[in-house]
């Protein structure tokens, strides 16, 4: 385990794909780390209300909102302990970007008013991951607070928001890019041997399939926001350091979905080439038996129902079909079993994997219904704690 | 020619392209090979179009499905399937565009046009909606190649993103063979006649919500036909109607009570009330999404075995063709 910095601001970032409940999580733990007695801030990109309802509150903003002192001793947060809570407007985040880097009011206005930004600035690839975690670098170098919980944005690509950046940079170092920014340049009688012919040919077919005016706005795009590059890149790599380093720790968040099983697995791969550091994965609405010991293996042996039948003849009287009841009951528990057993099928590979590489495997139960106030927050917060307890001890 | 009549057509199966959405973990590929295989059994030439790294329907209509890349395959007898790759489908475009294809290859490999395209938004959704079109007119002959086409739409973060490219598209482009090509593939995602948009949803909270918002979307912004939601993974309810409290009957026993090989009551009663909470808590989800969307449902039951083989397939394709149940 790295070494922390000390009094350094502490960051949890909880990563999988979307529908898992990473929102819900991030929301548990943050409110376990601020009833240990820490500043703690939970931020998330989740734009329902449900949230902010367990929270007791009405409403998130996009800047760090305190939850009330009341709520806060009625969760058992201690008096020098607190939690706030901020959510991320994915609209407002790229322009945010750019009236950081901008050269100039006026280069500012350039890019904001250019039709390509406006197709492009929600759709460029990973640009609201990266926007998320640039607020995070923003909150972290504040000092306000001791402990940042992040809810990531639910995307396909595991790390858009760590590689993102450097696509977009690359991008912007791009031959092609240079061309286009600096036509009258390449068509230059001294520039033009430099630049290859197979870029000014791709440029031609761009030209014929999009007719004229097309590579105009995306040339002027170009150049409007070359003049960010360099802040940009230095940001980038500020923030990259941030959450690769020893201040950070990771979890992944899945469920027993097929589905997230299988992103899951693809996420660990991913994130394990990028060194990023993850300390737990979390198995979120796991269906697990209630009965003492392992769930039945195959099939509930019913042998005879007579002891539930005559159990449910004796409590609800002669009328009461308990034939029909005690057979309803055992094929109940019987399909509940097999569900309980089907998902540690569909986690198998990804807890083998994780427990090998000595990370934290947390098991959270489903509950019936759905999670949509503190009792349930503090449930899942309760299964988490088993984690932060076995690092104090660790430490100690 | 079989002598019996071929049941009526389903009037989902009306449409030649039905384009199937719906987050990840929805069940959209099983909705996709269920639709398939229902359509091909009633006598049509099934396309499926799957949008996804790799092609998944196959696997799920045979357990050794042959390999399926760019170039559609039969998988079974009426069903082909491809997997649309968008550099494939841009070669083929600028191939057919241009008349260069040798050329062209080499220019996609190039270092310039490949860092062009990962860093351009856009583009992949609309060479995607390109092919789709160009399978469209597909002939053989006088009667189009393929009878209905399934498009496996990507599971998107963005609802209808993938959909509203074309729009953008004719936003930014003036002029040009590009524009003239995307209002084609617009005319064609806007013809009720030809095409039906097909969401998958869940009973559940954040899907029946991302539901709500995804047809809200397409009401607002686009002009895609779209006629019913599919509600998949619905958990039955687990009693008949005079047992619907049976888990509050079992534990009501004694605790402890010994049932021979059954497990004791307090754990019969939790499992009958699992079930019984997710019956109620998809049930209550159905009539949300009913309400919010406005449309008639089609509702697939919960599988508690997931999908075992062909034969379940099967069975979720005759659902899907059941007329919607009208909102409630």
């Amino acid at each position: 385990m790295p070494q922390r910095t000390p009094g350094a601001v502490k960051i949890d970032v909880c990563v999988g794909c979307g529908g898992v409940g990473k929102t819900t999580v991030a929301a548990a733990l943050a409110l376990q780390v601020a009833r240990s007695g820490k500043r703690t801030l939970v931020l998330t990109i989740d734009p329902a209300h449900r949230l902010a309802d367990a929270l007791g509150m009405a409403e998130l903003g996009s800047e760090p909102e305190p939850i009330p002192r009341a709520v806060l001793t009625r969760l058992g947060v201690p008096a020098h302990g607190s939690l706030s809570a901020l959510m991320l407007d994915m609209k407002r985040t790229f322009d945010d970007l750019v009236e950081r880097f901008a050269e100039s009011a006026d280069a500012r206005d350039r890019i904001l008013g250019n039709p390509i930004y406006q197709h492009v600035s929600d759709a460029l690839a990973g640009s609201v991951e990266y926007s998320a975690m640039e607020k995070v670098y923003e909150l972290a170098t504040s000092l306000d607070f001791e402990h940042i919980v992040v809810d990531t944005p639910p995307s396909q690509h595991a790390l858009d928001f760590l590689e993102a950046p450097q696509r977009l940079l690359e991008f912007l170092d791009s031959r092609l890019v240079h061309v286009l920014i600096h036509p009258a340049f390449a068509a230059g009688r001294f520039g033009f041997r430099l630049f290859h012919r197979g870029t000014q040919r791709v440029l031609h077919m761009i030209e014929r399939l999009s007719g004229m005016g097309f590579l105009e706005d995306v040339s002027e795009f170009l150049l409007s926001i070359e003049g960010m590059a360099e802040g940009f890149r230095t940001r980038a790599e500020s923030v990259r350091r941030l959450l690769l380093g020893p201040d950070a720790s990771f979890l992944l968040v899945t469920t027993p979905e097929l589905e997230s099983a299988r992103q899951a697995l693809e996420f660990l791969d991913r994130l394990e080439a990028f060194r990023v550091p993850l300390d737990t994965v979390v198995a979120n609405r796991v269906r697990t038996w209630p009965g003492r010991g392992e769930v039945p293996a195959e099939g509930i042996e019913r042998g005879t129902l007579q002891g539930l039948r005559d159990a449910l003849a004796a409590q609800e009287g002669p009328d009461f079909p308990a034939e029909q009841a005690a057979r309803a009951a055992a094929e109940a528990a019987e399909g509940y079993a097999a569900l309980v057993r089907r998902d540690a099928r569909a986690l198998h590979a990804l807890q083998i994997r994780s427990v090998e590489a000595g990370r934290d495997w947390v098991t959270i139960p489903e509950l019936p219904g759905d999670v949509r106030d503190l009792e349930g927050l503090d449930r899942i917060g309760r299964c988490l704690v088993a984690r932060s307890a076995g690092e104090e001890t660790v430490a100690g | 020619m079989p002598a019996s009549p071929a049941p009526p057509l389903s009037s989902l199966l009306e449409r030649r392209l039905v384009i199937v959405t719906g987050k990840g973990g929805t069940g959209k590929t099983t909705v996709c090979a269920a639709l398939a295989l229902a359509a091909a059994q009633r006598g049509l030439r099934v396309l499926v179009a799957e949008v996804a790294r790799s092609a998944q329907v196959p696997h799920l209509l045979d357990p050794n499905p042959p390999d399926v890349g760019y170039e559609a395959r039969e998988v079974l007898p009426g069903i082909r399937a491809m997997r649309i790759d968008p550099f494939s489908a841009l070669a083929e475009y600028i191939g057919l565009q241009l008349g260069l294809r040798n050329l062209v290859e080499r220019f996609l490999r190039s270092a310039a046009f490949r860092q062009l395209m990962d860093a351009s938004p856009g583009w992949r959704e609309l060479i995607t909606l390109g092919k789709i079109w160009h399978l469209e007119r597909m002939r053989d002959g006088d009667r189009p190649r393929h009878d209905l086409i399934v498009v496996d739409a990507p599971a998107t973060g963005h609802g209808v993103s993938f959909l509203e490219v074309p729009r953008v598209v004719l936003s930014a482009v003036r002029g040009g063979p590009l524009r003239h090509h995307t209002e084609a593939v617009e005319a064609l995602l806007e013809d009720s006649a030809r095409t039906t948009l097909l969401p998958v949803a869940r009973a559940e909270e954040l899907p029946a919500r991302e539901t709500a918002q995804l047809v809200d979307a397409v009401r607002a912004r686009l002009s895609i036909p779209i006629d019913r939601v599919v509600v998949n993974a619905v958990h039955p309810a687990p009693f008949p109607p005079h047992l619907a409290d049976l888990d509050e009957r079992l534990a009501r026993l004694p605790q402890g009570l010994p049932l021979g090989a059954l497990p004791e009551p307090a754990t019969l009663a939790a499992c009958a009330r699992y079930l019984r909470a997710r019956h109620e808590l998809n049930r209550g989800y159905v009539v949300q999404i009913a309400r919010s969307t406005g449309l008639p449902l089609v509702c697939l039951p919960y599988l508690r075995d997931g999908l075992r083989g062909r034969a379940d397939v099967e069975a979720l394709g005759r659902k899907l063709l059941e007329e919607p149940r009208a909102a409630a």
